[in-house]
């Protein structure tokens, strides 16, 4: 690969300490390094911003539940197509794009990694198809385990090392990243037609709790040495009053800290960061989180900002779509999976003048002013639910301008606008600090060594915006700054240009990042006699053939850890 | 040679996925096929007469051997040529290839339309408008303890399906046949109705009211008719009474529903009754999808295009609209002045008024014997049988993803659809593609 | 008034798609610019002008165009598109997606129109002489959304599903209408003078249709209301007698179906239900 030099442009690389410097970058074999040869192509960055790629912790953006959702909405789809050019295939989607689409409009923002943060193990095949499909970004998928039999089981019998063996097994068979949990034991319940509302209420059938399979998984996560946190969406999803339940579940992962490292990871916090008894009287739980966030090092959150529009819900807490369905009155899809979990799938408008809509829009922006380190919180849209990613440049307008977020608190309803915080919070966040929440700290909060940063040996993926950081003032010119955000000027994936002008000029293939705990061969043994002995049992597949083969990811990346058992 | 077992293999007929066959073969022939049904083992022991073994090419008006790369070549050029192509089937064969398909139809402007069109469309379509509440078939294995076939004739059509999911099958919280109901509705006693606990016949054309009625006494509300569709409506209240005390109910149906009056209204019917029972208890739908892909066809188009079937790529983005897009309606119509054909076999299947118009155009075929279509087309690629010769992914009845495996090699020079796709994509780049 | 005189210079079997044929697209262009416009057909960009001959005048707004076809445009797709004006007439058979989206302004067909006439049309009257396709007055696919305002006349016969998710406005059917007539319905009336094949307001909510000629029976989620000597169609009062029913109970909705009691002797066992 051609040697490239991005001259003289702003630098923007938190990893690394730098904040805005002048300073040029080199990159040669898709990576950075020290300096390039005289023959380097030069890329002229004079008067622009210069960042890392964009790395996105959590957007539903591929499997089965995303194209149960594009199936089931063409009417989402024929108000938004894309024309195939020379470049790029055509595709479809507002809130649920196809999948070369979303590969394009990612890069546009100058994102170039992203992971699908909630994929049943059993369709996993196909997140994986989807993923291998979704063009330029880099990717993985988080596979769930909260209301799995088999995890179930051994949390029932206390026998931990056994249930590592089963997560390690488990991530190498899906070819998953991380440990995700979405409404623990409520989806083994919603099998019944019923849910879980609190930590200590018991798994029909099973004789445990939510706390107690949470408590074990972030175990398994600190015995496995998993690069990322375990990831979670709490019980009591969109529940008035939930923000104790989160508060709760932040608390369980308390013991399972590594050194310097948050033990779990709280996902669109805005949903299950309500105070109050009843719809009619939701109020915010962010100071709260914020409050716990803030003086606690063992957790890290993202807020699922919501956007005014229309949007898709999508997630695996079948229950709490159903009870939102019965609300918004829309089109309904459920989907449970054999022994593992379920998917749920709603389709709603937010508006400004519905009350609820406006606290959960002030929610999510209040934790994430109110929480103070920007290592602790990233930028999310909890795509589709909160609005789609390509809303990700309006976010930020908000965060970095108090005054364009006053100009919508005076539009949304009245009375959320006087129960909400936002209205008495002028804090703006900086472009460092914006670098920090959309690419620094989620490559961090990841593992993943090689992202997010522009340090020698890092992947050239790179950003470059229109922005002067030395000319501009985000917060009066935050129209500027979303601009730019939408349509980078160059979007680099692996040293090669990508996008120029926010239009896509190459299209290339990103890997799939994924995990493989090495656990001992005796224990390994034990789990594997265990899995053998129920396996035909429980699933309607073969354990043969349940396992993702390696060649089945069109580029493997796999991490390898350590486990401690 | 000597004989060789594979285990757990995936049998490519019917869309029950089931994968846990053992197949012993001696090089090029496979001599037994054990654990599934009857049809899995004509799919891997009955050798086909038929079986197209070399490319053809319609030269003076007969199909004549040729060369792959001139019926690649012959291939691209019609395609390349045509200014409203369609290309259809898609069930029988592998996402891998059906994702070429979608690449070539782009490629070229045209339609690309699977079999769903004159099968389950209307299950879609009706999902589009009223949602669905369903499940893998595990969860019914392993908690239905009532079991509804509408419109279908699982015993014939699928015939492990009572055993693996449903009346035969032992769950975790259903153990035995005695735990679980069945009723069956059809318009005749089928093989299936036989072993219902009841049986319920309604009218021909007369789902779209009983499924209402149904709907009716669910809600609470009164039904002032006296038969509804030939069913009393003492009958209908009986039925829902049934689906409301259940602990966990599943509805399977099939073309009785799809393919009567009403079509995607009878789906949306079955679909807003299923919405309304989990209301009252748990209560999931589920079709019957027939060929062995169809649903992977759906996956793959929709993830591509964002569109399930019947996808119009002519204008550079994607559009659906059935009715409009969808294969037979535009052959019928006359627009259609080139086909691509992989796996399927219209001249056979399509209305009488559709074929007429199909014949007169230019047909590429890709089939692995000879069919009425491929007696029909310019130029016929053999292609290698998916989940026997070739490997290849595949989606389940439930959408669940399995891998079809390689067992025998293919007859020489026969290969699988995805290979033959991409070097008619390579042809069709060479000479200079619209787009 | 400016005529413009569009005519199809042959039959067209590879499907067209000009929305450039609407007052709104043409007001203010020359004959020339016109002939330029690129249109599909099939997957090729070609100029209008290859397809058509262009002759006469062309207004400066929407609402000064009077556009002329005369010939076969049965595979011309989403003429009059978004139309905010002005007028269209077809002296022959139209294709699909005639009016979608129309604001304003009058579209004629002395022959029949193809399915999806007036999607989601806002205002204005289609008048067509001979019979429509499809959904009617409908919504796009998975949309739940149709026509919520004008006119549509259709002298022959329609398809099925006319007026599915209507919001408003009026639709009437000289002829008969197939399956499924107000299907999903939230407002506005259909009227029918010569019956329908059946499930008439099926999954309606609001809104009312008023049937002339057999109804083809009435859903089971209908209930008998009364028997009503007239229905009121917008400002016409519409002779009967009528039987009236309310449905559909299973959405909730309170749309009205009203059956004329002399061409519908099978519903007459309802009249059990009225209060004596």
């Amino acid at each position: 690969m051609p040697e490239l030099l991005i001259r003289n442009g702003y630098v923007f690389d938190p990893l690394n300490g730098i904040e805005g410097e002048g300073m040029d970058v080199a990159v040669k074999d898709g990576k950075i390094v020290e300096r390039v040869g005289r023959k380097a192509r030069v890329l002229d960055a004079s008067g622009m911003t210069v960042m890392p790629g964009g790395v996105d912790i959590h957007s539903h953006i591929a499997g089965s539940k995303a194209n149960c959702a594009r199936m089931m909405r063409p009417e989402d789809h024929s108000r938004d197509p894309e024309v195939k050019t020379k470049y790029a295939r055509s595709g479809v989607g507002h809130t649920i794009p196809s999948v070369f689409t979303t590969g394009y409009r990612y890069a546009r923002m100058g994102y170039t990694t992203v992971f699908e943060p909630a994929t049943p193990p059993l369709t996993t095949r196909h997140t994986h198809e989807e993923l291998n499909d979704i063009p330029i970004i880099d990717k993985g998928c988080f596979p769930l385990f909260g209301n799995n039999w088999f995890v179930m089981e051994y949390v029932k019998q206390g026998r931990i090392e056994e249930l590592a063996a089963y997560v390690a097994w488990m991530l190498e068979a899906t070819k998953g990243y991380a440990i995700k949990i979405v409404n623990p034991g409520g989806i083994e319940a919603w099998r019944w037609g019923r849910n879980l509302r609190h930590l200590d209420d018991t798994v029909p059938n099973f004789d445990v709790t939510p706390r107690e399979i949470v408590k074990a998984l972030c175990q398994v996560n600190k015995l496995l040495d998993l690069p990322h946190a375990v990831h979670i969406h709490p019980n009591g999803l969109s529940e008035p009053g939930n923000y104790q339940t989160t508060l709760d579940t932040m608390e369980c992962a308390r013991d399972f800290r590594r050194e310097g490292r948050p033990a779990m990871h709280v996902t669109h916090v805005q949903f299950t960061g309500r105070k109050g008894w009843s719809w009619a009287d939701v109020r915010s739980g962010a100071p709260e989180i914020a409050d716990y966030v803030n003086t606690h090092d063992h957790v890290t959150i993202d807020p699922g900002q919501l956007i005014f529009t229309n949007v898709t819900w999508m997630t695996a807490d079948g229950p709490a779509m159903f009870a939102l369905f019965k609300l918004a009155k829309t089109k309904w899809f459920n989907a449970d999976v054999e022994s593992e979990t379920g998917a749920g799938i709603v389709s709603a408008t937010y508006k400004k003048s519905n009350y609820i809509n406006a606290m959960q829009w002030g929610i999510a922006l209040e934790l994430a002013l109110l929480v103070k380190d920007p290592w602790k919180i990233y930028l999310t849209t909890d795509h589709p639910n909160g609005g789609p990613f390509t809303s990700y440049p309006r976010v930020i307008s908000w965060l970095v301008s108090n005054h364009a977020r006053q100009k919508l608190i005076d539009k949304i309803n009245k009375t959320a606008k006087r129960r909400l915080n936002l209205p008495g919070i002028d804090r703006e966040y900086s472009l460092y600090e914006i670098a920090t929440i959309t690419r620094a700290a989620t490559a961090k909060s990841l593992g993943l060594e090689c992202k997010g940063h522009l340090g020698l040996g890092a992947d050239a993926d790179i950003a470059i915006y229109d922005i002067d950081p030395t000319k501009l003032d985000p917060a009066r010119e935050y129209r500027i700054v979303r601009r730019a955000f939408a349509h980078a000027a160059y979007t680099l994936k692996e040293g090669r240009i990508v996008v120029k002008k926010g239009e896509v000029v190459r299209s290339v293939r990103g890997r799939t990042f994924w995990t493989k705990p090495k656990v001992s061969e005796d224990i390994k043994k034990t789990m594997m006699a265990d899995l053998q002995s129920k396996f035909d049992d429980y699933y309607t597949v073969r354990m043969a053939n349940y396992p993702i083969e390696e060649r089945y990811l069109t580029a493997s990346q796999a991490i390898t850890t350590n486990a401690g058992v | 040679m000597p004989k060789a077992t594979l285990q757990d293999v995936l049998c490519t007929f019917c869309a029950s996925g089931c994968d846990n066959l053992e197949i012993t073969y001696d090089g090029r022939i496979i001599d037994s096929a054990r654990n599934g049904c009857a049809i899995s083992v004509s799919r891997f022991t009955t050798s086909d007469k038929s079986r197209l073994l070399k490319p053809l090419v319609r030269k003076a008006g007969k199909l004549r051997p040729t060369t792959f790369a001139r019926a690649v070549d012959r291939a691209a050029r019609i395609l390349n040529n045509a200014k409203y192509p369609l290309l259809y089937g898609w069930s029988q064969t592998s996402c891998e290839a059906i994702s070429k398909g979608i690449e070539l139809t782009e490629l070229v402007g045209g339609l690309i339309d699977n079999t769903t069109t004159s099968c389950h469309g209307p299950t879609i379509l009706g999902v589009q408008d009223a949602g669905e509440a369903t499940s893998t078939l595990g969860e019914i294995r392993h908690s239905a303890d009532l079991v509804i076939y509408w419109g279908c004739n699982p015993v014939h059509s699928h015939p492990r399906h009572t055993n693996r999911f449903t009346v035969f099958s032992k769950g975790r919280f259903r153990k035995t046949r005695k735990d679980r109901k069945l009723i069956v509705v059809d318009v005749r006693q089928t093989d299936t109705a036989k072993l219902a606990d009841r049986f319920i016949q309604v009218q021909p054309n007369g789902d779209y009211e009983l499924l209402t009625a149904l709907r009716t006494a669910i809600n609470g509300e009164q039904i002032e008719q006296e038969t509804i569709a030939g069913v009393p409506v003492e009958t209908v209240e009986e039925i829902a009474d049934m689906m409301m005390e259940c602990e966990f109910g599943a509805l399977f149906f099939g073309l009785g529903l799809t393919m009567t009056a009403g079509k995607h209204r009878n789906t949306e019917a079955a679909l807003a009754l299923v919405k309304d029972l989990n209301f009252v208890t748990k209560f999931v739908i589920v079709p019957m999808r027939g060929w062995f892909n169809v649903a992977g066809a759906n996956e793959v188009s929709t993830w591509q295009t964002g569109y399930p079937y019947a996808v119009d790529l002519t204008q550079g983005y994607p559009r659906f609209n059935p009715g409009d897009t969808s294969a037979i309606d535009a052959i019928t119509r006359g627009e259609v002045d080139a086909a691509l054909v992989v796996a399927s076999d219209p001249v056979s299947h399509f209305p009488r008024e559709a074929v007429k118009h199909l014949l007169k155009i230019p047909i590429i075929v890709l089939e692995p014997k000879r069919t009425p279509t491929s007696e029909a087309a310019e130029v016929v690629i053999p292609s290698a049988i998916l989940g026997v010769e070739a490997a290849g992914t595949i989606y389940r009845i439930d959408g669940v993803a399995l891998e079809a495996k390689k067992v025998i090699d293919p007859p020489i020079g026969v290969r699988p659809d995805v290979e033959t796709l991409d070097t008619i994509i390579r042809r069709v780049k060479k000479l200079g593609a619209r787009r | 008034m400016a005529d413009l005189a569009i005519t199809p210079v042959r039959q067209f079997k590879i499907p067209v798609t000009a929305e450039c044929i609407s007052p709104d697209f043409v007001a203010g262009k020359s004959l020339r610019e016109t002939e330029l416009t690129q249109v599909w057909e099939g997957n090729r960009k070609v100029k209008l002008g290859s397809l058509f001959k262009v002759a006469g005048e062309i207004g400066r707004t929407p609402n000064d165009c009077a556009i002329k076809i005369a010939g076969n445009v049965s595979a011309v797709r989403r003429i009059g598109y978004e139309m905010s004006g002005g007028s269209i007439q077809i002296n022959g058979e139209a294709g699909m997606y005639l009016g979608e989206r129309m604001k304003a302004g009058t579209i004629t067909v002395t022959g029949n129109a193809g399915s999806w006439l007036g999607t989601q049309m806002r205002g204005g009257q289609i008048d067509v002489k001979g019979n429509a396709g499809d959904s009617i007055g409908g919504s796009v696919r998975g949309g739940t959304k149709g026509m919520r305002g004008g006119t549509i006349t259709i002298h022959g016969d329609c398809g099925t599903e006319a007026g599915a998710w209507m919001q408003n406005g009026m639709i009437r059917v000289r002829g008969a209408c197939d399956l499924y007539a107000g299907i999903h319905m939230k407002n506005g009336t259909i009227v029918v003078e010569r019956g329908c094949q059946g499930r008439v307001g099926a999954q309606m909510t609001g809104g009312k249709v008023i049937v002339l000629g057999n109804a083809g029976g009435v859903l089971p989620s209908f209930q008998f209301e009364e028997i009503r000597e007239r229905a009121k169609a917008g400002d016409e009062k519409i002779p009967g007698p009528f039987y009236v029913f309310s449905g559909d109970v299973n959405e909730g909705g309170k749309g009205q179906l009203f059956a004329r009691v002399s061409d519908n002797p099978d519903l007459k066992l309802n009249e059990r239900y009225l209060e004596r």
